[in-house]
């Protein structure tokens, strides 16, 4: 059996997450005797026209380009993995569809803002059928491994739909809350092995919230701490505009 | 088995001995507030006098992530069990933790046996050490009558001013003991003191609620149905830490972890917990409690009557953590006490 060919591909995002692959080290080397990279910008500079067994996705779509490559990428490839949360839900891109486009395209790009046509930021799901998913900004490299081994073996990968906190309760960080720091933790999905915890940081809930986030109950915690739920939870927005945060 | 006493200034000196035989977990601090069971590599680092650390020591009977087998399908099924336990001794457990411990062995001992349960229970060793005052306000472990120790360690240590008291109760107890040389035996006026402190203890340790332990079963007949339940979910963010963090709650996933070449990997069990929304979800994709006041009162339950009638027995120790851990402030005590004044109130 010859190895998959597999194809990483980025849109629009700042390519942390491919760097995270890129930084795999030594799972790296292991994960290339296994599979046949066919296309990735950040490590080579070949092009493949044959058929994919599985497209990875970074970044996205901000773009009638973007829009058109993704389709091509789906009519070409067996499995697509989108993976970031700039290809999961829209990412930090999503910020801008919370203001009108044409004001956006005068921030940045003044005057000329016509000749560089934008429109508003979609999860690469929004636009093509994907078949795994890896949350995150970055991706979580442990759990970028096992995504792929599932879409390699064929079986289906379900992201956890549990909070944050239980990862960092393995391991027994001292909860933010204790120490009057908000955390973003109670509301997202887990899967990161409660990565900003660990090092001490709070979480920004980079992994997307909860498909039944308890927001009310969320709000009430902030203020029990004196802490400000509708600051607080703009940083939800940090990652999750375009996915729009809905209550209960 | 006579009892023996340390003169506290040789204490350090026994950990060291423990230690060139033994790994050893200890209590240690972790935060401000907050303490952890973690090994330890110096007898400075035992904080003997603790509050409830941020997770039992459930977590060397049942750690957060266990490999259970190995497998590798190039021949066959071909799967090997696995167990990874050297010898330990777990120094300075309270009362209530050798409570919740005492629970777990029920519950894995029983038959269908857990062998790798078993195979860590085997190699561990419990030094106890005696609360002599309620650790904070979420404690209720004079509700659930934990104070004390009734059995279930190795060895239980009580402080005596100048000396600690030893009570020894296993074989294994007493070779702990043989690999230092500080020890006097105990004599009458040690004993004597020792069950003075006990019966003062009493005094100190009062029931923390309005509810008496006997009639938890009666309210529990009926509060099913209570409105206390969707009161109490309200507020729940479903964040799982009142379960992991609970010396008797022990409910696991079991997942296979392959290996990039797909043919061999490991089966691993996780702790999952019912307060997580997924936890009930079965084939098909119904979830039998997909409402958080379902999983709050099946917590409660799981508590205060499920084991009742499978093993006899109440699985809270009293020792606060689901309550001292709770960001939304759901506290055991007030629930059981509304609990209790809800009656009639349905
Ligand atoms: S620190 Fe954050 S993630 Fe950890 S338990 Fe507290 S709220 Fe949850
Ligand atoms: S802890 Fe929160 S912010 Fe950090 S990686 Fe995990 S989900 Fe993202
Ligand atoms: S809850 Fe009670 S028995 Fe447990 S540590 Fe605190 S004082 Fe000791
Ligand atoms: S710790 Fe509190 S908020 Fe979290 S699941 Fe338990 S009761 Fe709910
Ligand atoms: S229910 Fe709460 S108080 Fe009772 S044993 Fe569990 S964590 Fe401790």
């Amino acid at each position: 059996m010859s190895a998959p060919k597999v194809a990483f591909f980025d849109l629009a995002c700042c390519e942390g997450c491919q760097l995270q692959v890129a930084n795999l080290g030594e799972e790296l080397l292991d994960l290339l005797g296994h599979i046949e990279v066919v296309e990735f910008r950040e490590l080579m500079s070949e092009k493949w026209d044959g058929e994919y067994d599985l497209a990875i996705i970074e970044g996205s779509v901000t773009n009638v380009e973007a829009e058109e490559k993704v389709k091509e990428i789906r009519s070409r490839s067996k499995m697509v993995m989108a993976y970031g949360a700039c290809a999961v839900n829209g990412g930090i891109n999503g910020i801008k569809n919370k203001t009108p486009m044409e004001e956006n395209g005068r921030i940045v790009y003044g005057d000329r803002f016509k000749d560089y046509p934008s429109m508003p930021t979609k999860a690469v799901g929004d636009v093509i059928d994907v078949d795994y998913i890896v949350p995150g900004c970055p991706i979580y490299p442990p759990e970028f491994l096992k995504v792929l081994k599932s879409a390699l073996a064929g079986l289906e990968y379900v992201i956890p739909d549990h909070a944050v906190c239980v990862e960092c309760r393995f391991n027994e960080n001292e909860c933010m809350y204790e120490k009057g720091i908000n955390c973003m933790g109670p509301i997202t999905r887990a899967g990161c092995n409660s990565w900003c915890l660990n090092n001490g940081n709070r979480c920004y809930g980079c992994r997307g919230l909860l498909s039944n986030p308890n927001i009310h109950g969320a709000r009430d915690v902030m203020k029990k701490y004196d802490l400000d739920p509708d600051v607080i939870l703009k940083s939800i927005d940090m990652y999750n505009a375009a996915a729009g945060g809905k209550d209960e | 088995m006579k009892d023996v006493l340390l003169k506290k200034e040789l204490f350090n000196g026994f950990v060291e001995a423990l230690m060139n035989s033994y790994k050893v977990a200890a209590p240690t601090r972790r935060g401000d507030k907050s303490f952890a069971f973690n090994f330890i590599t110096d007898p400075a680092e035992v904080c003997l006098d603790h509050i409830p650390t941020i997770l039992p020591p459930k977590k060397y009977f049942l750690p957060q992530h266990e490999t259970l087998l190995e497998y590798n399908t190039t021949e066959g099924q071909n799967m090997q069990a696995f167990v990874e336990i050297e010898p330990m001794v777990i120094l300075g457990v309270h009362s209530c933790d050798i409570a919740g411990i005492q629970c777990l062995n029920h519950v894995f001992m029983d038959r269908p046996k857990d062998y790798h349960y078993q195979a860590r229970h085997d190699k561990i060793l419990l030094i106890g050490y005696e609360c002599l005052r309620k650790c904070d306000q979420y404690a209720s472990c004079g509700l659930m009558q934990t104070h004390t120790p009734t059995g279930g360690y190795d060895i239980f240590m009580t402080d005596m001013g100048d000396h600690y008291y030893f009570s020894i109760n296993t074989f294994d107890g007493k070779s702990l003991v043989q690999l230092f040389d500080g020890f006097e035996l105990a004599d009458t006026a040690a004993e004597k003191t020792l069950k003075k402190l006990r019966s003062d203890k009493k005094k100190l340790f009062r029931n923390e609620t309005d509810v008496s332990l006997a009639e938890i079963p009666s309210i529990f007949e009926w509060g099913f149905d209570s409105h206390v339940w969707d009161r109490t979910a309200e507020k729940c963010l479903s964040c799982g830490n009142c379960t992991n963090v609970c010396p008797t709650c022990y409910c696991f996933d079991v997942n296979d972890e392959p290996e990039l070449n797909l043919a061999k990997g490991r089966r691993v069990r996780v702790w999952d917990s019912c307060q997580n929304e997924t936890f009930a979800i079965i084939a098909g994709g119904e979830n039998f409690r997909p409402k958080r006041a379902q999983r709050t009162r099946h917590r409660f339950f799981r508590k205060f009557k499920y084991p009742v009638m499978r093993y006899g027995k109440f699985f809270c120790t009293g020792c606060g953590r689901c309550s001292r851990q709770c960001m939304a402030s759901i506290n055991l005590k007030e629930t059981i006490s509304n609990l209790k004044r809800s009656w009639g109130e349905i």
